[in-house]
């Protein structure tokens, strides 16, 4: 027995102190009250018949005194806080470390869920361990950390309100120095974790197929054609699986493929006769153990035309470019006859800029002088492409290391996107607000209009400027949309909640599908999809062949404290009830 | 000692109207049967005629039947039964144990003994009156005549309860003195260490029709006792350190009740008088239930 509020020394005087004042007022009894009887002659016969024949008799004082110093003695050592190992176990720390993957979401042949049975384990484990054992929650998410306590019971309820999340997993920092650490997993997608950590299965194999991948691009020939890339993967057994493409006009592509193990389906489907929305991609199968891999959004742009205004003293390249596209209205105007137009959706400026910016993006070319670009502080000769940006919208596609220019002006970037740079100076540069892209050289001082990408850079700014987006490609859990104070949408209009970070819109996305972040006239798709073959492959368990450990477990919950007091009012109780009938002194 | 103070309180005029009052009832009761005084089998100069017989030399003449001498011309004497009264022995328990109780079985036993004598006294009877507790505390010689009433009076109000009980010791003795037989009233609570059996044997022996008044009080019987005591005996001043527990006190009543069937039954095997009573019971009404009882008054 340790105590944890005094030393053994200091316990010992006190027990001893407490039995010695007991005993000592035990014997420093009240004196007997006289009363004179006429005759003692039949109390005595009772007394030497009761006595005579009760051991009881004999002992009862003895036993009084033992039940006075025993509850004296319950009271004064628990407020030393005994402990005992063998029944309340040591003081130690356990951090429960819930795996809060989306695996977890599998299904298990009882009915439930590997989420479902490591709740179990986690709670199983907080009924291990000592009164004094504090424990610790968290998940793999980071949405769920609490602070280390003893009160079991609303661990239990923070345990309940937890789920898994879809978003990426992550082993926390955790101290295993001073604390026991139990992972409770199903060992699918974190692998390795420390060496301290004691893990617990909740791993059972199941059978699964999942959409690893589905997007919808453009079609590098012609950017304004799209095509859906399916692919769907089977992790178990030998399935038949039913693929259905669904858009929101009411277009659909069915298909049914036969998957064996692990074997991969991968499709392009063609979405010209779909009409601009989302489009969503579903899997049916006999034996699917996680759900949440079987759907898949992605959005489609519509198309219409952009109505095009190239400002320009005579542009060939341009213009031929320009009339060339379907998919777009031009008009071809002199920089003296400039007026802007409210039914323009894009400008394009050849070596012109007016006084004032446009209301609409515009591209501009070179580096005229106007009060809302950045002015040319000097000419670079030849620069040679250093870096660019394949991320930027504009750059889909696009190639640009070849590229050979003759002059470029010397601008000053500071506030502007760099797309592409030289060392000496910024070649592509973009403008969020107001929304303009500028090369800092002229075409015709450059080799750019006969690159092969060259079309496709100007589609893609004209795309940039005025067309609909591809969706954002996002994993469920928190999403970031770049685009500040932005209102969330899903796809049937409900509001999401969402917060600002970093100039960013954050949101919760607990299911895959399809979201719209507006801001203005700014809207921006987020197609949130599992398709994730880590996530998909179930059975991908590092506890197939582990071992995983067992929590001891203690006969008390509570600290020997609260048991000694209950002891001793048990106990007083006892000697209420049996001083009051005389049974005891 | 007492004083006159509690003479008065003990036998004032209320006490007297009652004994009035007992004597009248007692005569009632037995009214047609036959008189208080008692009558022998020996012959003598009552007014009772009780038989002829012949007479001879030295007879008293004044009892010749002339008229049976007239007719018979012989000389027949007239006898007449002998008149004789009761010696009635009270013996009083003045032991320390009757000082308990509120009254006192002392004061109670004081007051049923007088009114007995009382009604004796009106009878003619020879009353004595003995205090006893180890041995004959005190003896009030015979009396008779409703006059000596006071005497009695003054004799139980000077008893006083000390020392322990030996009846058996006291009843030998007394008896031992004392020839002839007669009606002993035995008023006790028979707390007796050396057993009531024996004391009562004595006078059983002695061939004296015995009635037993047994006293007790209400707090003997059920005793408002509780906690840790020094319970401490009246007569001998022993104490023993106690703790009263309801099943201490349902033992000891049980007990005492089996005390008094002990009494109780010795008087019945014995066809001895036996009256129980306790100290709030009204001794006028034990009085008469005595006389119930038959034994007291023939």
């Amino acid at each position: 027995m340790t105590f944890l509020a005094l030393t053994p020394l200091q316990a010992a005087l006190l027990a001893a102190l407490t039995i010695g004042t007991v005993v000592a007022l035990y014997f420093l009894k009240l004196r007997h009250r006289r009363v004179v009887v006429s005759s003692s002659i039949l109390w005595k016969r009772v007394l030497d018949e009761r006595q005579s024949h009760s051991l009881w008799e004999k002992l009862r004082r003895i036993i009084s005194i033992m039940i006075a110093a025993t509850i004296a003695l319950l009271i004064a050592l628990s407020l030393a806080r005994p402990e005992v190992e063998s029944l309340t176990g040591k003081n130690e720390r356990i951090v429960i470390l819930l795996d809060s993957s989306p695996t977890m979401k599998t299904q298990t042949q009882d009915g439930t869920t590997r989420w479902q049975h490591a709740v179990e384990r986690a709670k199983s484990l907080l009924d291990s361990g000592g009164p004094t054992t504090e424990f610790r929650v968290i998940d793999t998410s980071g949405a769920t950390a609490s602070a280390f306590t003893t009160d079991r019971n609303e661990l239990r309820k923070l345990i309940d309100s937890m789920s898994p999340r879809t978003g990426d997993p992550q082993f926390p920092k955790v101290d295993g120095a001073d604390s026991q650490v139990y992972f409770i997993s199903d060992g699918v997608t974190l692998h390795s974790t420390p060496s301290f950590v004691k893990r617990l299965s909740v791993f059972e194999s199941a059978n699964n197929v999942g959409i690893t991948a589905f997007e919808i691009r453009s079609v590098p020939s012609a950017p304004l054609a799209y095509e859906a890339y399916l692919e769907v993967q089977n992790f178990g057994g030998p399935e038949e699986i039913g693929v259905v493409l669904s858009g929101t006009g009411g277009q659909r592509v069915n298909k049914t493929v036969r998957l064996g193990t692990e074997e991969i389906y991968k499709e392009s489907f063609d979405l010209s006769q779909f009409a601009g929305g989302g489009v969503r991609a579903t899997i049916q199968s006999k034996s699917d153990a996680l759900p949440l891999d079987d759907v898949a959004f992605a959005y489609l742009p519509v198309k219409r035309k952009t109505r095009t205004l190239l400002v320009t003293r005579g542009n060939h390249f341009l213009e031929t470019l320009l009339k060339l596209d379907n998919y777009v209205d031009l008009t071809v105007i002199d920089p003296a006859n400039y007026r802007e137009s409210p039914t323009i959706d894009a400008y394009i400026f050849d070596r012109f800029a007016p006084p004032a910016a446009p209301g609409r993006p515009a591209l501009i070319i070179g580096v005229p002088s106007a009060p809302w670009l950045k002015a040319a502080t000097g000419e670079v000769q030849k620069p040679e492409i250093a870096t660019w940006s394949d991320n930027h919208p504009v750059m889909q596609h696009v190639s640009v290391h070849d590229l050979s220019i003759e002059r470029a002006a010397r601008i000053d970037a500071t506030g502007l996107t760099v797309v592409a740079a030289s060392k000496q100076t910024p070649l592509i540069v973009a403008s969020e607000k107001p929304k303009w892209v500028m090369l800092t050289f002229a075409l015709d001082a450059s080799d750019f209009p006969f690159h092969v990408g060259f079309p496709v850079f100007i589609e893609n700014v004209l795309g940039w400027f005025s067309r609909e987006q591809l969706a954002l490609k996002r994993g469920p859990g928190i999403v970031d949309v770049p685009l500040a104070n932005a209102q969330i949408r899903t796809i049937d209009g409900t509001t999401v909640s969402s917060d600002q970070q970093l100039g960013n819109t954050v949101f919760e996305a607990s299911q895959p599908g399809l979201y719209s972040a507006t801001q203005g006239d700014e809207r921006v798709h987020v197609a949130v999809n599992l398709s994730n073959p880590t996530f998909s492959d179930v059975n991908r368990s590092v506890f197939k062949t582990d071992k995983t450990a067992a929590a001891q477990r203690y006969w008390l919950r509570r600290e020997l404290w609260f048991y000694m007091l209950i002891a001793a009012v048990a106990l007083m109780s006892i000697e209420w009830f049996t001083y009051h009938r005389r049974l005891t002194l | 000692m007492p004083t006159t103070n509690e003479t008065i309180t003990l036998f004032d005029d209320e006490f007297l109207k009652k004994l009035e009052y007992l004597n009248i009832i007692s005569k009632r009761l037995f009214a047609g049967q036959l008189r208080a005084e008692r009558r022998t089998r020996r012959r003598g100069t009552g007014l009772e005629f009780a038989d002829y017989r012949a007479y001879v030399a030295g007879d008293d003449f004044r009892h010749l039947d002339w008229k049976a001498y007239l007719r018979l011309n012989r000389l027949i004497l007239k006898l007449f039964e002998e008149e004789e009264d009761l010696p009635i022995y009270f013996f009083v328990d003045a032991s320390q144990s009757m000082s308990y109780g509120q009254p006192s079985k002392l004061d109670y036993a004081r007051r049923v003994a007088a009114a007995l004598c009382y009604i004796g006294l009106a009878n003619l009877d020879r009353v004595n009156v003995i205090a006893f507790s180890d041995s004959v505390k005190a003896e009030l010689p015979p009396q008779r005549g409703k006059g000596r009433i006071f005497k009695i009076f003054r004799f139980l109000t000077d008893v006083t309860a000390t020392g322990e009980t030996d009846a058996r010791a006291s009843f030998k003795t007394y008896c031992t003195d004392t020839r002839r037989r007669g009606l002993a009233v035995v008023i006790s609570d028979f707390f007796d260490s050396h057993g009531f059996e024996s004391a009562l044997d004595i006078l059983r022996h002695f061939r004296h029709d015995i009635f037993v008044v047994h006293i007790a009080s209400h707090e003997e019987i059920d005793p408002s006792l509780r906690g840790e005591l020094l319970l401490v005996d009246a007569e001998n001043n022993t104490s023993r350190e106690i703790t009263i527990t309801p099943s201490l006190l349902t033992a000891y009543k049980a007990e005492f009740a089996k005390y008094c069937e002990a009494v109780e039954a010795y008087c019945g095997k014995y066809q001895l008088g036996y009256v129980r009573t306790t100290t709030d019971f009204p001794f006028e009404e034990l009085v008469l239930k005595v006389f119930r009882q038959g034994r007291f008054l023939k």
